[in-house]
């Protein structure tokens, strides 16, 4: 990356004078200026097509383990008695007919099952049904790593290991920039954007990148700067207005002092930092001015309101001169410590309703195989539950599975073949998958599927051309597979 | 001094300097100069070049010519003087910073200090040409701009050339890159009026006019002295007193409509189950009370030892939780963490209550090690990461640490006993006030555990309690966390660890080691003295990397979060209710969030913002800046906008029972008086700006506050208001 970066530099920056680079510099407008020098010397073209990713954080730490779970009674693999006779206790497992069934190519069909929330709710028929119809895949035990890892080398001492284990913000932080031997401070999808705003998004009217959940990590790039706004309960023309002005010349004097003030006192980074934020908004207001509301009701959740305001802006795609695009939404409390049956059921229908409702939203506006949701979270939670009675939970852990819904290729699992021959894991306390040892042990899946294998697969399908993948993955090189095929063919 | 040259006349001696003291009478008697010197860099005769040289060794002389060419990733030696070192200051005291063409912002690790020449106190300050955090790569080759900073003053900014490029001249002469060291003015207003506004920034909800002549009248270490001792809460603002929430709540106040029929008093629920007066008494405390730096000591502690209302969901609990935070605002770090290790509020967010020898629960055992006292790598006392021979940071721990110290935290739980042990029980309402005890001695694990080994650590093993039953296991259950408060106590990391969160959550968000280092060892110096955190709080606030009339840095200072925003423009504003008849009621929550901030609803354990926050597109750490977006940054816009044009009316939905706004009549007098506006603008400068507003930002206020006719004296003043509290300029606090 570090090297491109600078390729990058030595192209676009030698044509400026030193004193032509005002504070403006940083400006996403300029630098996609710049950025198009680079897309003049590459071969690519400017795609004709539209295509979005789109991120669910499940902030917390998702508890894969209810999420997708084994009904079959086969003995060749863990089964529905295996996954009950540990979960059971305090009434942690999720009964058998309760799940929502789906038969699993991968696992010679055998049969698995959905959290029960993920089937028709008040506002959708859920995403289960997108089982069904090929549109959802599964990728399983997925988690932060160096390198791929077994249970004896987890258990060496100097073997390469992803730092802050089972710590909450530091692997939520790596499943977002993608690289877990040391921190780094961009996201993967800021450097995808980074790498495909100039050759797809030429002359686009925002950035390629938009968080509606605040300022975060993934969304980082070097030269790319995310748009962030609030949710749907504000519509897309008043979420960046700045109130109280009208185009009086008394009150047009006010804005241009309130506009020129952010090109002053720059020699404080402080000041220049929050000054070139609140740039970026008052430029991109000017875009957002109109818009069309989408044709699907949403649930008016939170992340029902987040996953609204992105498909506003889908909508607004061609005003926008966008066709490529990478969108960051989140849906907070999946830390269930404890009282997880009840939290988890409720967080699993919010997150599978607005899922659904975007996914029929995409639908009607006729690009349901070119926008990708798909899901990340902190970690896993360990098999084990957490204190007793209602109020179980499940404590941190590591490998998860994770959910993507639009453009895949079949409804499967897909994830790197673990001790078991498959990528689901085996649930033994101790056993081969788990990275706790000893009595103590409690089920904590050692992932046989990298972050990156998972990001690079649908950075592939977003147009990332395999020659760059190491730019925006630098650890990618320490594991086999770059295309893991849950995604469809580019 | 043939090779080199220096503005002789910014060096000032300390002899110079102690005439100047004796002769100003009009300040408090105790007042010393708060301003340090700034820091000159020296460059080669007649040019804008840095001095500077190779420094693969220690560099003991001034050279008598630069060198350039220095290779990447090598060591470099520039030049300095006019700072006068304090015993132990050293070069971790000192940043370089450096600029190239694209205005990427560098900080180059500074990693000696040595005297140059005695005669002249010049310094040489040796650092190595790479990004500190790696962000941004250094150009290969070229003329880069670089500046040194020293206590939040930043030198003169010269050229210095990297990299095989052939000589371009003297690149910064007449061109406005060149920029002269901005020399700190001593006189804003009065002669330390600058720093004593920026000092109650830090220690206070906001300077306002009564208070900044208090302190004028009895100087900042009577005023800490003052602050000390003053009762909290302050008498007009006392802590909400509602009953604790029962199990099951009276149809009559539970926000909801049973049988057909609303609760009577629709601020019953909220009022009792809710956050709401929790909310409400903070802000009217923070506007009105005199406990000022209490009540800004226990904000600070409350974004570490983090409880949410997302969770606790009733005043009564956060009350007694916020008793606890401001009880130890000034007292023993140790106490504060059995107090807080025992809190009901806590131990039912982090789930400690729920823990027991059958089910363990790691939640508290976790983050009690990483959040709230060592974190997860092993810190030097200057607060910065050791790491190993291969350049890794040290880990703390492992999660074999956190299992023994999940096991040893088993069996807690609310005070439900005796009233003698427990004295606010009150049967059907769970007690989540006094301490948890040990309830049922069958779930406390008695195996042994294992604690933290770390460089001096002693205890760290706990023997099993085999066979123990009854006041045996509730007797080794005490004992056992105490020895293992006290190994957490005890850990090297603490000092710097909780040293470096206070400094940046009161002063500035990037302090330098030494700085940081100044505090740690004021934190250990008082590891047994019952009013620690007042001897570090002291320390911290009259710090000389704190005080000065101005700071000129490019890192220096943090970001206003939203509360502190708010509190700020509400202290020096004389906010009242919405009529300006009484006090305002603290109703603000709607007003914070679509800045992304409410009091007392952090989304997370993790606090409003994480502790490491990279600003895109820049190579610095600033954790506010994490609720800075498009945004929230039009949101700031907006909120500001209704504050000052509107005012936050009465509102039955919103809970608003009399409102705020802010009271701008003095202003609006001054203005009247010099429709100039020069006056105004000087008030506001000292006001708000202590000083440090630019004459450019003056100009385009004045310029835009003039267009409003003179007969509107109310309008210029709030245009005025609404611009510099709006400006970037104000929002960062410095």
């Amino acid at each position: 990356m570090k090297k491109n970066r600078r390729e990058f530099l030595k192209r676009s920056g030698c044509a400026l004078g030193m004193a032509a680079l005002g504070s403006q510099f940083r400006h996403f407008g300029l630098m996609s200026a710049l950025a198009q020098k680079v897309a003049d010397d590459s071969p690519s073209s400017v795609p004709t097509d539209y295509r979005a990713l789109v991120c669910i954080f499940m902030n917390g730490g998702n508890d894969g383990n209810n999420t997708i779970v084994p009904l079959h009674s086969s003995t060749s693999l863990s089964n529905f008695n295996d996954y009950y006779a540990l979960r059971n206790p305090f009434n942690l497992a999720l009964t058998q007919n309760t799940l929502l069934p789906f038969a699993v190519p991968r696992m010679g069909n055998l049969t698995y099952g959905f959290h029960p929330a993920m089937g028709a709710g008040a506002f959708s028929n859920g995403l289960y049904e997108l089982w069904g119809q090929n549109r959802m895949a599964v990728v399983a035990n997925v988690g932060t790593l160096v390198k791929p890892t077994t249970k004896a080398q987890y258990n060496e001492f100097s073997y390469p290991k992803p730092y802050g284990l089972y710590s909450h913000l530091d692997q939520a932080l790596q499943y977002q920039s993608a690289r877990s031997d040391h921190q780094i401070f961009s996201g993967w999808g800021g450097r995808l954007a980074d790498q495909r705003t100039a050759p797809d998004n030429p002359g686009a009217l925002v950035p390629m990148i938009t968080s509606i959940a605040g300022a975060q990590l993934f969304t980082a790039g070097q030269t790319t700067l995310p748009m962030a706004i609030g949710p749907a309960t504000i519509g897309l023309d008043q979420v960046l207005k700045p109130q109280g002005y009208d185009e009086t010349p008394d009150s047009q004097a006010q804005l241009a002092a309130l506009n020129a003030l952010r090109s002053q006192d720059l020699s404080s980074e402080l000041i220049a930092a929050a000054s070139h934020v609140t740039d970026q908004a008052i430029t991109l207001n000017n875009s957002l001015q109109s818009y069309q509301e989408v044709s699907v009701q949403f649930p008016p959740s939170g992340i029902g309101n987040q996953l609204k305001q992105v498909a506003r802006l889908i909508k607004k795609r061609t005003d926008l001169n966008v066709r490529r695009q990478i969108f960051f939404v989140q849906i907070n409390g999946f830390d269930t410590h404890r009282q997880q049956m009840s939290t988890h059921n409720s967080l699993m229908s919010q997150t599978s309703q607005a899922m659904r409702c975007f996914y029929d939203e995409m639908t009607a506006q006729g690009i349901a195989d070119k926008v990708t949701q798909f899901t990340i979270s902190d970690f896993g939670r360990t098999l084990n539950p957490a204190g007793t009675g209602s109020s179980a939970g499940s404590d941190h852990a590591w490998g998860n599975h994770h959910i993507v819904v639009g453009g895949v290729s079949s409804a499967d699992f897909y994830g790197i073949n673990g001790t078991n021959g498959t990528p689901f894991p085996t649930f033994t306390y101790d056993g081969p998958d788990d990275a706790d040892t000893g009595t103590g042990a409690r089920g904590r899946w050692i992932p046989t599927t990298a972050v990156e294998q998972y990001a690079a697969t649908l950075a592939r399908w977003f147009g990332l051309p395999d020659s760059a993948l190491p730019s925006v993955f630098p650890n990618i090189g320490n594991f086999t597979s770059t295309n893991l095929g849950f995604m469809s063919a580019p | 001094m043939k090779n080199y040259r220096y503005r002789s006349t910014l060096f000032l001696s300390p002899i110079f300097l102690a005439i100047t003291l004796l002769a100003i009478p009009s300040i408090a008697q105790n007042e010393e100069n708060p301003n340090s010197p700034t820091p000159v860099l020296l460059s080669t005769t007649g040019s804008s070049r840095a001095l500077a040289t190779d420094a693969t060794k220690p560099v003991n002389v001034v050279p008598t010519a630069s060198t350039s060419n220095f290779p990447l990733n090598g060591k470099a030696a520039v030049f300095v003087t006019n700072v006068r070192l304090m015993k132990g200051e050293d070069y971790t005291a000192f940043r370089v910073y450096a600029e190239d063409g694209l205005r990427h912002l560098y900080r180059f690790p500074v990693v000696g200090l040595k005297i140059a020449d005695k005669e002249n106190q010049i310094y040489a300050i040796t650092f190595e040409l790479r990004d500190e955090l790696g962000v941004w790569e250094v150009p290969a080759s070229g003329d880069i701009f670089v500046s040194v900073a020293w206590r939040g003053l930043q030198s003169n900014r010269l050229a210095l050339r990297i990299g095989k490029s052939s000589d371009s001249g003297d690149p910064l002469k007449g061109s406005s890159q060149y920029k002269d060291a901005q020399i700190a003015p001593e006189n804003v207003g009065d002669r330390y009026s600058g720093d004593r506004v920026r000092f109650l920034e830090q220690a206070t909800f906001g300077p306002s006019p009564a208070l900044d002549l208090r302190v004028r009248r009895i100087g900042i270490k009577s005023w800490l002295n003052e602050q000390f001792e003053i009762p909290y809460p302050s008498s007009g603002t006392p802590y909400p007193n509602f009953p604790l929430r029962p199990t099951t709540l009276p149809l009559t106040c539970n926000g909801q409509i049973d049988n057909g029929e609303p609760d009577p008093d629709p601020f019953c629920y909220p009022n009792n189950y809710t956050q709401y007066p929790v909310q409400n008494w903070f802000y009217r405390e923070a506007f009105y009370g005199d406990a000022q730096l209490r009540h800004r000591v226990a904000w600070a502690l409350g974004q570490l030892w983090v409880i949410s209302g997302t969770d606790i969901q009733q005043s009564s609990h956060m009350v007694a939780y916020h008793k606890i935070l401001s009880r130890n605002a000034f007292g023993n770090w140790r106490t504060l963490m059995k107090e807080m290790t025992l809190s009901p509020g806590m131990g039912d967010y982090l789930d400690m209550r729920e823990s027991t020898r059958f089910y363990f629960n790691e939640n508290f055992a976790r983050e009690v090690l990483q959040l709230f006292n060592i974190g997860l790598v092993m810190l030097n006392p200057d607060g910065t990461v050791q790491t190993d021979q291969q350049n890794n940071p040290i880990p703390t721990y492992d999660q074999r640490v956190v299992g023994n110290f999940t096991s040893l935290l088993t069996g807690w739980n609310n005070c439900e006993a005796s009233l003698a042990l427990c004295p606010n029980r009150s049967p059907g309402s769970p007690n989540f006030i006094d301490p948890m005890i040990i309830t049922n001695t069958n779930n406390h694990d008695l195996s042994a555990k294992t604690l933290l080994a770390y460089p001096g650590s002693t205890t760290t093993n706990v023997p099993a309690c085999e066979g123990c039953t009854g006041t045996a296991v509730t007797t080794y259950a005490n004992n056992s966390l105490n020895q293992a408060l006290d190994n957490i106590y005890n850990h090297p990391n603490v000092a710097p660890f909780i040293s470096k969160f206070l400094i940046e959550q009161l002063v500035t968000g990037d302090p330098t080691p030494a700085y940081v280092g100044r505090i740690s060892a004021v934190f250990n110096a008082n590891r047994t003295n019952p009013s620690q955190l007042k001897e570090v709080v002291k320390a911290i606030l009259l710090d000389p990397e704190a005080r000065g009339n101005v700071k000129t840095e490019p890192r220096y200072g943090k970001l206003r979060e939203p509360v502190l925003l708010l509190t700020n423009l509400a202290r020096q504003f004389d906010a009242r209710s919405f009529d300006r008849t009484e006090q305002s009621d603290g109703v603000l929550t709607a007003e914070t969030s679509p800045m992304g901030q409410v009091a007392f609803m952090q989304p997370s354990v993790f606090n409003f913002y994480p502790p490491q926050y990279i600003v895109p597109g820049t190579s610095f750490n600033g954790p506010e800046y994490a609720l800075y977006t498009t945004g929230t940054a039009v949101s700031r816009i907006n909120f500001i906008n209704t504050l000052v044009f509107n005012g936050v009316p009465v509102n039955a939905e919103r809970r608003v029972t009399v409102g705020t706004s802010l009271g701008l009549a003095d202003l609006q007098s001054i203005i009247a008086a010099d429709p100039g506006g020069n006056d105004l603008m000087d008030v506001l400068n000292i006001r708000l700006m202590h000083g440090t507003m630019s004459d450019q930002m003056r100009a385009t206020i004045l310029n835009a506050v003039l267009t409003v006719p003179a007969s509107d004296p109310l309008l210029r003043a709030k245009r005025a208001v609404y611009l510099v509290a709006t400006s970037s300029q104000y929002q960062v606090q410095r």
